[in-house]
């Protein structure tokens, strides 16, 4: 049973290094399985990301003569149940995350709260989503490939997460402070997957009424094109402090039909204008501040 | 045909969404509607929430300016709504969420145009 589980997990992994393995994938449900029980194998995010370190071997990185090809403007294609962090969570139904006791009671509580009028977003108050909430944000996002570095760029309070694919490390640890998109190194596989591990990350929520991440939050997320118009994400959280277990989705980004260019990235300011003001109130709902129609 | 009813479909469930932007819908009634005719004041087109300013001439002649709060810019360009859509002056027929608190403003669901264009702000959420 043991080695027919390490098999799948195995095979999940070399999935993710090789993209004809990965068409060979039966089924969504297979897949995310198999992708579940492999988070699971490893006590961290580190862990899991060395393991594809090993996986890729020496063949790795890219040269601007070799590329992928990740231009023009996407956008996430949210799932039946709305802002939901995980692509696999039902309409009506919470997120099948295993969290522990005082997170799970917070998160159910929030959903409560919600469902009765009274919620509050911290983008609201201008907070930027950071990581991973932006990855469940369902307005623009554009991408820049250097063969040092990637940039993932979100519309909303117009973020840039810097991916360093150059072969550093990340921070020392005694140098380490939390911010709200981390710290983020990478590398590219021979057939263009980008695999990258993000920590020094802080407190969140991974989206409106789901529930929080804790600083101690560390990422391993997998990106690559699966056909011209879809850039599919792996992408798994671990989080000592709220998670029971890794918890892994998938999402896929589309490249918008923008023939005419006029689908673009603008500057997102929270506050910009009178009538996008609001303010949390004693109960904790939302109200605008004020409006100004004249 | 089952692309184009998975896609019907998603623009529908897409239309019955609240906004989506950068706060809660906590401040509007989504269990009411309100429907106004009247002109526009100001198309406010800004990031993270456009309002569509309009003046409404009430039964007593008197006039009550509404605000209706849509998505930002690059969803409404999505949705095949840009600033030069709208023009001050332009009539118009707008359904919303309306506030809790009884302010004149409220969360633009559906407008309707006097040569019959239908404009849902929320089309553009469709990925494609």
């Amino acid at each position: 049973m043991k080695n027919t589980l390490m098999s799948a997990v195995y095979a999940a992994g070399l999935a993710l290094i090789c993209v004809h393995c990965l068409a060979q994938i039966p089924s969504p449900d297979a897949e995310r399985n198999a992708m579940i029980e492999l988070g699971k194998q490893f006590d961290t995010a580190e862990d899991l990301y060395n393991y594809f370190v090993d996986q890729a071997g020496s063949n790795t990185g890219i040269s601007y003569d070799n590329m992928p090809d990740w231009s023009g403007v996407y956008s996430w294609q949210f799932p039946p149940a709305g802002l939901a962090y995980d692509t696999f969570q039902e309409p009506g139904k919470l997120a099948d995350v295993k969290l522990y006791p005082e997170y799970q009671q917070k998160y159910e509580e929030r959903v409560a709260l919600r469902d009765a009028g009274i919620e509050f977003d911290p983008l609201g108050n201008c907070q930027p989503p950071g990581a991973p909430r932006g990855l469940s944000e369902p307005f623009l996002r554009e991408y820049a490939i250097q063969p040092h570095q990637t940039w993932l760029m979100n519309e909303v309070a117009s973020e840039t997460r810097r991916i360093y694919t150059d072969g550093r490390t990340h921070l020392n640890e005694l140098d380490r402070f939390p911010t709200y998109d981390g710290d983020s190194i990478g590398f590219w596989t021979s057939d263009h997957k980008l695999v990258v591990h993000t920590n020094q990350l802080q407190w969140g929520m991974y989206q409106r009424g789901q529930p929080d991440y804790s600083d101690q939050i560390e990422l391993v997320e997998v990106y690559q094109k699966a056909d011209d118009k879809t850039l599919v994400l792996h992408v798994w959280a671990y989080d000592p402090e709220v998670l029971m277990e890794p918890w892994y989705t998938r999402k896929e980004y589309i490249q918008l039909t923008n023939t005419d260019k006029q689908i673009r990235m603008h500057y997102w300011y929270c506050f910009d204008g009178q009538n996008n003001a609001v303010e949390e109130q004693e109960d904790g709902s939302t109200n605008f501040i004020d409006f100004d129609f004249d | 045909m089952n692309k184009l009813r998975i896609l019907t479909g998603l623009i529908l469930a897409m239309t019955l969404m609240p906004l989506q932007a950068h706060h809660s819908t906590a401040m509007f009634d989504d269990q009411r509607e309100i429907t106004v005719t009247g002109t526009i004041k100001e198309f406010q087109y800004t990031n993270p929430h456009s309002w569509l300013i309009i003046d409404v001439t009430n039964d007593d002649g008197s006039v009550t300016t509404w605000g209706f709060e849509a998505e930002g810019p690059t969803t409404l360009t999505r949705s095949g709504i840009r600033k030069s859509t709208l023009p001050p002056g332009t009539k118009i027929t707008i359904t919303g969420h309306p506030m809790k608190d009884g302010r004149s403003a409220a969360a633009w669901v559906v407008a309707e145009l006097e040569d019959g264009t239908v404009l849902n702000p929320r089309a553009g959420f469709v990925a494609r």
